[in-house]
């Protein structure tokens, strides 16, 4: 994950410097970065959370959905707006490759957009999480940057550098999830085991006093019985 | 400069996966059995019309996926 933190921050660093800003009337797209496993806490409604607020701001954003759980979430309330759904992900450390095929599926479908963001959640620490988001710039957008002129790049290259800050986002966006879904589910699970605990002690002492009570009133009969006689 | 391969019809990142591969397949066995672990992905993916879910496809990493 921290490997792909570097890769990923030079890359936006270099949005940053050339001041890339996405006109008012462009069209947005929404990748969110979520997994198909449950029993981690508050990931997926995290992500879904954030998707739909960028949703509400720009109605128009096309969605693009990885990992099932995010998209039953999703397809709740914002289903008109997804376009492409993936699966099967979060199963291991998420690799290169496979942010490359999801870029490249993404780029085949010709889906157009003059920004694509990227809904993930932000590995804070082991305990925190936060969704956060990393833009990225089509060619057009990106040509269009306050500080352009500060760079000398030929026409040609605009286009791969596009596909690669695509895949690049991607791969860092699935890594950082990953890695905040594991912390997570450590913790929900640590959280879980210690309920449960607490809850195994206490109804064995409410059972051992429940069984005491019955002992001593037996024993009451018993006494005043032989008492009796 | 035009790129042979964006003649041929291959997007940057195809190529830049097919370089890898290459480069996976050239090491020696101990490495290359570690190194083809990264190489591999299972995604399936499915397209949406208008609020309605396709069919789930899996990505086929050696043609990409033409949009069919």
């Amino acid at each position: 994950m921290e490997i792909a933190r570097t890769f990923g921050s030079t890359q936006t660093a270099l949005f940053t410097n050339a001041d890339t800003k996405p006109t008012e009337e462009g069209t947005t797209l929404i990748i969110t970065v979520s997994s198909d496993r449950g029993l981690c806490g508050g990931i997926h409604s995290s992500v879904s959370k954030a998707s739909r607020k960028h949703v509400q701001e720009k109605p128009n954003s096309q969605v693009v959905v990885l990992g099932d759980k995010a998209k039953a979430q999703l397809s709740r309330t914002i289903r008109n707006n997804i376009r492409l759904s993936f699966n099967q992900i979060g199963k291991a450390t998420p690799t290169y490759t496979e942010a490359c095929a999801i870029a490249d599926t993404i780029l085949n479908e010709k889906i157009e957009f003059d920004q694509a963001i990227i809904v993930y959640n932000y590995f804070k620490s082991v305990i925190s999480y936060e969704a956060d988001t990393i833009p990225v710039f089509s060619e057009s957008t990106f040509s269009k940057s306050g500080n352009f002129d500060a760079y000398e790049v030929e026409d040609d290259v605009l286009e791969n550098l596009h596909e690669f800050a695509l895949a690049n986002s991607i791969y860092w966006g699935l890594a950082e999830g990953h890695a905040s879904e594991m912390a997570s589910k450590r913790s929900a699970m640590e959280n879980a085991t210690k309920n449960a605990g607490e809850m195994i002690d206490k109804l064995t002492l409410t059972y051992n006093r429940g069984r005491q009570a019955v002992i001593t009133s037996e024993l009451i009969d018993i006494i005043t019985g032989a008492s009796a006689i | 400069m035009s790129f042979a391969w964006k003649a041929a019809g291959i997007s940057y990142l195809k190529y830049t996966q097919i370089c890898a591969r290459a480069v996976r397949n050239a090491l020696k066995e101990e490495q290359r059995l570690i190194a083809q672990r990264r190489d591999e992905q299972g995604l399936k993916f499915a397209k949406w019309e208008s609020g309605k879910q396709g069919e789930l496809k899996p990505i086929d990493s050696a043609m990409g996926n033409v949009s069919v």
